[in-house]
């Protein structure tokens, strides 16, 4: 057992931490959600440091990281809100292309990682549908076979960063029932976008009867949901790190706040029941950092050992980022309801990061299945 | 990082786990496990003696003195197979408490007379610290010593002293100077509890045990050889005390064996034909409980292996204290809760060690022993700094308020 950063790590997690400190600043960031998040150069950053390709093999032109490093990175972008889509991308179309076990794709396979890694191309998961709420296997797109490639038709829902990607691995039934993946370039589809409410934007994604070639199916039968399954709880697990660094960042503004406002005549974090508060939330805080480790430990531990441990993860940090959220808005007082005010956009990124990916209570009905299993 | 722990390691908790399966007696098994407070006095000696005649008698004391050397992750794994066989981790007043600071502060006259029959289990001790008026605010304390020749004449009243009813020692908190800030004149002073002048009286707490109990000294005379280190420092060295246990505060063996206890008892019991366990209220809440334990664990392993956490570590420590014993009472609710009705029944001492066959339908052997555990476990927020003074700590040291 050893919980230290390797001196790489330690390097890695300062970069991260120094990168969003000097260029994304909160008024800065308040500038790029005014302008609908345009293409600000803070992807091809994040490729030049490195940290997309963090996740990627070396066989096919990445780091081969762990998944400490993906952690550090995610929660240092937590601490500033960043607003590209660094887990959706970096994390889970990075491992299911990484997984992707279909013989026919594995050419394109590796371009699509090296272009993923190098920056120049975006994926996203377009996955969940309007009936599937967080069910794996509620795919109701379907995947008809047509020579040797297939035609895709359905709809899936609220696709984080849709707008910016270059394709998307959409998941579909084929005619046996089997649930595969496939790779579509984002011109055969039609986005339907819209904010969400961190500030960042999804897309409703159409198929219309969209052919796909044989080298676009990236799974193999019979592996596609578990391809999802793992990759997901990568996903989900990054999260718990980005809620981490949220969390951490709203116990520091927090508490600044409460060493200089004053009323009745005193810094209001001279009162017991507001220090108390904050004593509470750093348990909270504390805990989460502890369930996220042990998360990371079970990733590679067989599946129902994996589910139970990131979807423990998962509950924690809906219920530690509803109570961290909440009462770091609370100590604010009405400040802290202001959009100008920084706070309040952390408590509704720790919102989204309850729901993507699977929501609190989902988690853990899926933690009593794993313990069950 | 590391998330495993070493073969060698493995293989020792497998040593931990056999030994205990073979050597245990399972009377005192049963005992422990139904948790009469306070044990026979004859149970913990028996205990501490097959411990120590296994070398094992006080694992984080130094080699020198009967201790075993192991790294804190090898403790930390003793104490949860010692946890899981339902061993008694007893004897904390003399063992980890008044025996660090003899080894760090104490003579060398004082550790050869007081170590060896505590790690044999032949001497007991019990902890004078609390007062009527100094709870939570120890440093206000009142009971006074002064030095009548070579003598130290004591008056005063401690209350909460646990054990005191079978320990023939106390280690207790005296004012020995009146001109100083209080945490200058207090002195750190052991005492023969057969000495006259003293009287023990037992508190009766909610459950119907006996652990705790008020002592008066009157004019109580201890030889001056008996106080510790240097006068005016008992502050420091009771302070030293309570820091030397960091991670024992989260009560982590116990909430996780209590944990699974509350599993086995849901699984035996039946709603409408269907185990407790299986309907979704009570998993749903079983596992809300599990996921902090998970965490918890974690918590305290990340403290073993000394993690260089970027918060206070003194803060860190005060949050484990803070979660592990509020989980104390969950876990505990939660077996209360799986028990139903069961729960109701008052268990005379030594009552429930037995159950006849004809009553055992009606009564299921877990259920002995749960409430009045689940009672005492009340005391988990309060003893060791309670959950409003731990709040305090973390203010104070991880935030500067």
């Amino acid at each position: 057992m050893d919980f230290n950063l390797s001196d790489e790590q330690q390097m890695l997690r300062d970069a991260a931490s120094r990168y969003v400190r000097e260029r994304y600043g909160f008024e800065s960031r308040r500038h790029l959600v005014a302008q609908g998040i345009p293409e600000s150069g803070h992807w091809a950053a994040y490729a030049e440091m490195g940290w997309l390709a963090l996740a990627v093999p070396e066989a096919d032109g990445g780091l081969g990281c762990g998944f400490v490093e993906t952690a550090l990175v995610s929660e240092e972008l937590g601490r500033a809100l960043v607003l590209e889509p660094y887990i959706g991308c970096a994390v889970l179309a990075a491992r299911l292309l990484e997984r992707a076990d279909a013989p026919a794709c594995r050419a394109r396979r590796a371009q699509l990682l090296a272009d993923l890694a190098a920056g120049s191309t975006q994926i996203a998961l377009a996955h969940g549908e309007p009936d599937s709420r967080f069910e794996l296997d509620a795919v109701g797109t379907t995947a008809r076979a047509e020579g040797s490639g297939h035609v895709l038709d359905g709809t899936k829902l609220m696709v984080p960063a849709a707008a910016t990607a270059g394709a998307f691995i959409v998941s579909a039934r084929l005619d046996d029932g089997d649930v595969a993946l496939f790779l579509v370039p984002r011109d055969a589809v039609t986005l339907h976008a819209y904010p969400l409410i961190d500030g960042t934007r999804a897309a409703d994604v159409a198929l219309t009867g969209v052919f796909v070639p044989a080298d676009a199916r990236l799974s193999a039968p019979g592996s596609g949901l578990m391809l999802l399954d793992e990759a997901l709880d990568r996903a989900a697990l990054a999260q718990v790190a980005e809620g981490l660094g949220c969390m951490e960042a709203m116990l520091a503004i927090t508490n600044d706040y409460l060493k200089t406002r004053q009323q009745f005549g005193q810094p209001i974090g001279r009162f017991q029941a507001l220090q108390h508060r904050m004593s509470e939330m750093f348990v909270d805080v504390q805990e989460t950092r502890s369930i996220m480790l042990r998360g990371i430990a079970s990733l590679d531990a067989e599946p129902a050992a994996r589910r139970r441990a990131v979807s423990a993860a998962k509950v924690m940090l809906g219920s530690a980022g509803r109570f961290v959220g909440g009462q770091g808005i609370q100590l604010h007082g009405g400040i802290g309801l202001t959009d100008e005010h920084p706070i309040g956009h952390y408590y509704k990124r720790l919102m989204v990061l309850e729901k993507l990916y699977g929501d609190s209570e989902w988690h853990l009905s899926r933690f009593i299945e794993a313990q069950r299993a | 990082m590391r998330f495993d722990f070493a073969p060698e390691d493995e293989a020792f908790r497998l040593e931990v786990r056999s030994f205990f399966q073979e050597h245990l007696p399972k009377d005192l098994a049963r005992r422990f496990h139904i948790g009469a407070h306070p044990p026979e006095r004859d149970d913990v000696r028996r205990f501490q003696k097959l411990l120590h005649e296994r070398g094992w008698g006080a694992p984080h004391w130094p080699v020198e003195w009967g201790g075993t050397g192991w790294s804190p992750l090898r403790k930390h794994l003793f104490m949860e197979e010692l946890y899981n066989a339902d061993g008694l981790d007893f004897s904390w007043q003399g063992l980890h408490m008044v025996a660090p600071v003899l080894i760090a502060f104490g003579s060398e006259a004082q550790r050869q007379r007081f170590l060896p029959p505590m790690i044999a289990g032949d001497e007991f001790w019990t902890q004078g610290f609390s007062e009527p008026n100094a709870g939570s605010d120890l440093a206000s304390l009142r009971t006074q010593a002064v030095l009548d020749g070579d003598e130290w004449v004591v008056n005063g009243q401690k209350i909460w002293t646990s054990d005191a009813q079978m320990a023939e020692w106390g280690f207790f908190l005296v004012r020995t100077d009146l001109t100083v800030k209080p945490q200058r004149g207090i002195s750190f002073l052991l005492v023969r509890m057969d000495t006259p002048g003293i009287t023990v009286r037992p508190i009766v707490s909610i459950e119907g045990g006996t652990e705790l109990n008020e002592v008066f000294l009157d004019d109580v005379r201890v030889p001056r050889e008996n106080l510790v280190g240097e006068p005016g420092m008992g502050w420091t060295y009771a302070k030293y005390l309570l820091e030397k246990e960091r991670t024992a505060s989260a009560f982590l063996y116990f909430n996780k064996r209590e944990l699974e206890k509350a599993r086995d008892i849901a699984r035996e019991s039946i709603v409408r034909g269907t185990p407790l366990i299986d309907t979704p209220e009570f998993a749903r809440k079983l596992a809300r409980v599990e996921v902090d334990v998970l965490a918890l664990e974690y918590s305290v392993l990340r403290v073993l292996s000394q993690e260089s956490n970027r918060h206070n570590a003194d803060a860190v420590v005060s949050a484990l204290k803070l979660r592990g014993s509020a989980l104390q009472q969950r876990v505990t609710d939660l077996q209360l809760e799986a028990l139903g009705l069961h729960a109701l029944r008052q268990w005379e001492h030594g009552e429930g060690e037995t159950i006849a066959a004809d009553e055992a339908r009606r009564w299921p052997a877990f259920v002995p022993g749960r409430t009045a555990q689940a009672l005492i476990a009340r005391a988990s927020t309060i003893y060791g700094g309670s959950q409003e003074i731990q709040k305090n700590i973390i203010a104070k040291l991880a935030f500067g308020l």
